[in-house]
């Protein structure tokens, strides 16, 4: 039966580095795929490339590649690489991928650069005059005209279709821009074993989408961030990525290297298929729409786990007629600071300092839109589900962190420094001082639809010399 | 019937994500019998009053039968979603966590 073996290299930015070189050298693969965009991610990438052309990639696709290209020149050019580490000017990162490749003597290799995710803004306007009214699909507001005159940025989370095309014309490497996490994985499955975007193959490509989200986050399908971390152990420290060998019908068995940490349990991926996919029956990708409750996980081996169907029903159903499409618009700016309290009697000084920080708010005229205060080692993670301390509990210390949200960079200064730094006045003494991050400007997102035909991909193939 | 409270993390294995303002809570039963519990026990109502305030919009539960899970949706429930909120958890990462402090009534014979 044909099978194909298909890594995970990147889950964002940034990711160990060892994890992906580990997976090239010792997983026996035939492609392998880094994904280093989060949501917003686009956004900082964006307002990079309008400043300075040569910029708007992730910089580490570099120093990854410097690596890799050497384990692919020794495994006979063996694999196929695939990646969004482009952001928002895949055409520079190729080109400096493929100096690399030229230092390295990589004679004949190919990239293929995807471009046309980033959609100007005066596109969106032109969709709107002609009636896409781009409804928020978190808040159900119907119109982006509220925020139109604060819109920084817009990209579409596209699929697998120009990956596998440039794969067919003989890339080595495939560099976009907002593909999708999920498609950078499907256009591997899809390739090699021949699936198309057609009522054939459904089922299997909801198979190659589930295995693309457990893929798609690197080590988190391979026991860190797991519930089992008290006997998943690392003793070399160099964490595992998972590896998926998928076969002709969309059965697979994820594995790791012998030669990395971690484990692959049917609880570490199990983990992972209930993450962040919302109603399981509808796991909507741009390849796909995957049912995860039609899917099936097996202990196999000792980091093996056998994917397969689960009921009756297939895994999978047609890919939606519509690419999720995401604006980012500037919402404001956020300081913070933190100010640790030393013991005794923590919370009784906390809660004074509180009472200090709202007076001088008062005293000096200062209305920060949105102030958060929270108590870290009390409730800065679980808020009001944690209650009150009990009475007889006084921890040696504390921290105080407050975060301000003001329209502007000077108000949200000023709040942090006159009122959050400045509220140790108000404790006793010992306080500890840290350094605030930076003032920070919102970037926030409106998620939305958006036709597909609106979204005109380009592929070009790079060479080197 | 024995009654006894038992708290969520007794039973269950998670792990919380976001998507904008929406957390998403995935709740593993350790066994069989466990998941017959939360299916029944874990309810939208339950959970909101749990959170006291931090969830302003709507809950919903799917269950997964085959991974023996909840897969929980909780609306406005990040103070604004990971590029807006004040919350030092931008992604609510920790939700799952206070989601398992969460206590519910048993009988005995169903642990």
């Amino acid at each position: 039966m044909k099978k194909v073996r298909v890594g995970s290299g990147s889950s964002g930015w940034p990711d160990f580095k060892d994890g992906a070189l580990d997976v090239a050298q010792n997983g026996d693969i035939d492609y392998i795929s880094f994904d280093h965009l989060a949501e917003l991610t686009m956004a900082i990438l964006q307002s990079q490339y309008a400043k300075d052309q040569m910029r708007g990639y992730i910089p580490e696709v570099i120093p990854l590649m410097r690596g890799l290209l050497p384990i692919w020149k020794e495994k006979d050019k063996h694999f196929k690489m695939c990646n969004n580490g482009g952001g928002a000017n895949p055409p520079e990162c190729a080109n400096q991928v493929l100096k690399i490749a030229q230092e390295l003597e990589l004679g004949g290799f190919k990239i293929g650069v995807i471009t046309g995710d980033t959609i100007p803004l005066s596109r969106v306007d032109e969709l709107r005059k002609q009636g896409w009214k781009f409804k928020n699909a978190d808040t159900g507001e119907e119109d982006i005209g509220t925020v139109r005159d604060r819109l920084l940025a817009a990209y579409a989370y596209t699929g697998a279709d120009e990956i596998i095309e440039a794969y067919e014309q003989g890339a080595d490497l495939v560099i976009g821009g907002r593909l999708s996490d999920n498609s950078l994985y499907c256009g591997n499955f899809m390739h090699p074993l021949g699936w198309k975007f057609s009522d054939e193959y459904w089922d299997r490509i909801g198979s190659a989408v589930c295995v693309g989200h457990l893929l798609e986050c690197s080590s988190w399908s391979a026991g860190t961030c797991s519930n089992l971390w008290e006997e998943i152990d690392y003793p070399k420290g160099n964490p595992g990525f998972p590896i998926a060998e998928m076969d002709e019908n969309g059965d697979c068995i994820i594995s790791k290297t012998e030669t990395s940490g971690g484990a692959i349990r049917v609880q570490t991926l199990k983990e992972h298929l209930v993450y962040e996919v919302h109603d399981p029956e509808n796991y909507l990708m741009p390849d796909g729409i995957c049912d995860l409750t039609q899917i099936k996980l097996e202990q196999v081996g000792k980091d093996a786990v056998k994917i397969s169907r689960y009921g009756d029903k297939p895994r999978g159903k047609p890919r939606p007629e519509n690419l999720k499409f995401c604006l980012a618009y500037n919402d404001g700016f956020i300081a913070e600071e933190i100010t640790i309290v030393c013991g005794p009697k923590v919370f009784q000084q906390a809660e004074k300092a509180h009472e200090f920080v709202k007076r001088r708010l008062d005293y000096l005229g200062l209305k920060p839109r949105e102030m958060l205060w929270s108590l870290i080692g009390w409730d800065s993670l679980c808020g009001p589900t944690v209650g009150s301390p009990p009475p007889d509990y006084d921890p040696p210390e504390l921290g105080i962190r407050i975060a301000f949200k003001c329209d502007t960079e000077a108000e949200a200064r000023a709040c942090r420094t006159e009122c959050g730094h400045l509220c140790w006045a108000s404790l006793g003494v010992g306080a500890g001082f840290t350094q605030p991050p930076r003032i920070r400007p919102v970037f926030a997102l409106w998620p939305t639809l958006i036709p597909r035909e609106a979204v005109p991909l380009e592929l070009e193939i790079k060479e080197t010399k | 019937m024995a009654k006894k409270r038992i708290k969520l993390i007794d039973i269950c294995y998670y792990r919380s994500g976001d998507k904008g303002d929406i957390s998403n809570i995935g709740l593993m039963a350790k066994t069989e019998k466990a998941y017959e519990i939360i299916k029944r026990e874990v309810t939208p109502e339950r959970i909101k009053s749990h959170f006291k305030g931090w969830v302003k919009g709507d809950v919903i539960i799917y269950p997964m039968d085959n991974l023996q899970s909840l897969e929980i949706m909780l609306y406005k429930a990040l103070g604004g979603g990971a590029t807006k909120t004040l919350r030092i958890d931008q992604t609510g990462k920790a939700m799952g966590n206070a989601l398992v402090k969460m206590e519910i009534e048993v009988d005995e014979s169903d642990l």
